[in-house]
């Protein structure tokens, strides 16, 4: 972060001004800290996407292969074939600017064409140019005629613009709440990166992971004796903590529950912690209840990059979920804290995957609720199901090892927008902690803002961006701690779990970040534990300190 | 690029990783790790060289970037090692002569960019 801009010059210098020239004739700027990093040829050629080369972003020359217009085009006219909804976008907006303002990075930045409207703009005057009857008449006359109806044509420039800003939005789909329509620009950046991946023209921060997810089956790699040997290391944490061994089990065939979670969450702070609260869960309920559920090092990924680059490559990385339940026969599937994998699970997989008939409809073991939501997917949030828990009584909880916490809890895009998930995390938390506060209603629930670092912009060499982006979200987490004192920031997600410590510690560093099954870990008392003088990092509980040491 | 120091030719890649895991020696971390502005003292402190091979290790078992934490408790070190003695756990990555994480991990772990 070290070219990053301080927070006071970075927001200082957000200039909401537009240029004084039209955005037709105002050229792409592609600057350093905003951009990421072209994706590796080794990694598109692993999963066999086309035109894999070595590329600068910077560089004039972006060595396109010599029919890019061609394969832009036919690929724009499949999709326009395809998908109802992206004819529908590019054809209704009526450009009134409702959603303008509400971009975290139109806020963070002042840049016009990170207004919603204008960056759909960016596809949509092509779109008038090519595929509509007034712009091939209207382009007939002459070329200046064009500006008129919006319509331009596809050039190097445009295609570079297209890039830029396709991959400054994070799908998190504020902005269609907002839009009279319903246009979900979030569709339309994920139809522009496809059409770019027709070119070879993605960032390494998407392809990588993908890469590594289609070989290992998670994001960052971890092979299964890896995995494994990270949880033996949580499990020797939680025997230090609180006495107890807890044993997971791995890729166990005959299992009633599988369990999926994103791979962050076994390898970085804070995640892991969050990982901690889930092992402790289910062995608590193993313990009380002879809770049956397995983890997989095969289906070690719940994330799913493949989205971030087209449909074929979600529906790739996702196949794992139902492969790997069908082979070790479970009933169903609880899934872990994250935010697009969500997405894809709950509006992609089972059509895409499925239909998943070889599952039971979930039912709880424990409480006997039937999660109706999840009658045709087959998976539940871990939310839901700890919610279902205590709302039964089924947890025994110390609610004043969480006394040092005051929280507020930040809706992911997808769990909330996606998918509808409010209550829920709402309810978990209220019960596992004393202190919670709500942030301003217009950056909450379905009008959550972004962690400014979604959709794969989670990268390190595009800090100012995701700074940028972050703002809107920690402003409200400042107002908050100001006024309440607030210093834990929970969410349900692990790209906000990395997005945010990064993002809170740069605008409002008095404020960490935590998963909300950390929070369920600390309150748990596990049969047969010890005395706890510490929460789940290790650090001491006020109030609780072990006696004998003093 | 080529790394002249204490009579040692160091082959390293365009980012300062070096390229064959089986060239590092304790000599070859303190030149890596002058290059990197870490230190000037050869050998390394005790606590670098526990961390550094705990890193290899590591990576010789497993092909992957370990949790911070689990390196320093395995050193029995303080919870934030690898912070205080290099202090940018990457850069100890690279003393310790291992290949380039995959992004995911740069961008999961505090470090400079």
């Amino acid at each position: 972060m070290s070219e990053t801009p301080k927070p006071d010059e970075l927001f200082s210098n957000i200039d909401y001004r537009p240029p004084s020239s039209g955005w037709m004739d105002t050229p792409v700027d592609i600057k350093k800290g905003i951009y990421s990093y072209a994706g590796n040829p080794k990694s598109l050629e692993y999963v066999g996407l086309p035109f894999a080369r070595q590329w600068n972003p910077i560089d004039e020359d972006w060595s396109l292969p010599e029919n890019w217009k061609e394969i832009i085009s036919k690929g724009f006219r499949e999709r326009l074939d395809r998908f109802r909804s992206i004819k529908v976008f590019m054809d209704i907006c009526v450009r009134c600017g409702a959603c303008a303002d509400k971009c975290h990075f139109f806020i963070g930045s002042g840049d016009p064409k990170n207004m919603p409207v204008l960056r759909a703009e960016l596809l949509r005057s092509v779109y008038r140019n090519d595929f509509t009857t007034a712009g091939k008449i209207i382009g007939s006359i002459g070329k200046n005629f064009k500006k008129i109806i919006g319509a331009r044509e596809l050039d190097l420039q445009v295609l570079k613009e297209w890039w830029y800003y396709l991959f400054q939005c994070t799908e998190c789909r504020r902005c269609s709440v907002f839009c009279p329509y319903g246009i979900d620009t979030a569709e339309i950046t994920i139809m522009g990166r496809e059409l770019l991946n027709l070119i070879g023209l993605n960032i390494d921060w998407i392809i990588t992971p993908v890469a590594n997810c289609y070989r290992t089956g998670n994001h960052l790699g971890i092979q299964p004796h890896a995995y494994k040997d990270m949880m033996d290391f949580f499990s020797d944490d939680i025997e230090e903590i609180t006495g107890v061994k807890v044993e997971p089990s791995f890729n166990r065939k005959g299992a009633e529950i599988l369990f999926v979670t994103p791979s962050g969450d076994v390898f970085a702070d804070p995640g892991t912690y969050t990982c901690v609260g889930y092992m402790m869960l289910f062995h608590y309920l193993q313990e009380k209840y002879g809770f049956d559920i397995t983890w997989s090092t095969y289906a070690s990924e719940g994330g799913n990059f493949g989205f971030f680059t087209s449909h074929e490559m979600m529906k790739r990385l996702n196949a794992k979920m139902y492969a790997e339940a069908k082979r070790l026969g479970v009933k169903w599937i609880i899934g872990g804290e994250c935010g697009h994998m969500w997405r894809v699970i709950h509006q992609y997989m089972d059509t895409m995957n499925g239909p998943a008939d070889f599952l039971e409809e979930p039912v709880s073991p424990i409480t006997g609720t039937k999660f109706e939501n999840a009658k045709s997917t087959k998976m539940v949030h871990i939310a839901e199901f700890t919610a279902d828990l205590i709302k039964h009584n089924k947890l025994e909880l110390d609610t004043s090892r969480n006394d040092h916490l005051k929280v507020t809890y930040h809706d992911s895009c997808n769990t909330s927008r996606g998918m509808g998930l409010l209550e829920e995390p709402r309810y978990v938390i209220k019960n596992v902690c004393n202190n919670y506060y709500e942030m301003p209603v217009n950056t909450i629930r379905e009008q959550t803002f972004c962690c400014g670092s979604g959709s794969g912009l989670n990268a390190g060499e595009n800090m100012e961006l995701r700074m940028q982006g972050g703002l809107p979200r920690a402003n409200a987490v400042k107002y908050v701690h100001e006024k309440h004192g607030v210093n834990m920031l929970s969410c349900i997600c692990a790209i906000d779990r990395a997005a945010l410590s990064a993002s809170v510690e740069y605008w409002v560093p008095e404020v960490e970040v935590t998963g909300v099954h950390e929070m369920v870990g600390n309150a748990l008392i596990l049969p047969g534990e010890h005395k706890r003088t510490t929460d789940l990092r290790s650090e001491p509980l006020p109030g609780m300190e072990d006696d004998d040491a003093e | 690029m080529t790394l002249e120091h204490i009579d040692l030719n160091i082959d390293l890649d365009d980012e300062g990783y070096l390229r064959k895991f089986e060239d590092w020696n304790e000599n070859v971390a303190c030149a890596l790790a002058d290059k990197e502005g870490v230190s000037q003292e050869c050998p390394l402190t005790q606590e670098r060289m526990e961390i550094l091979k705990f890193m290899r290790d590591y990576y010789n078992k497993f092909e992957a970037f370990p949790i911070l934490r689990a390196v320093c408790k395995n050193v029995k070190q303080t919870k934030d090692c690898t912070y205080q003695q290099f202090p940018d756990p990457v850069i100890a990555w690279r003393i310790a002569g291992l290949p380039k994480p995959t992004p995911e991990v740069l961008a999961k772990i505090k470090h400079d960019v």
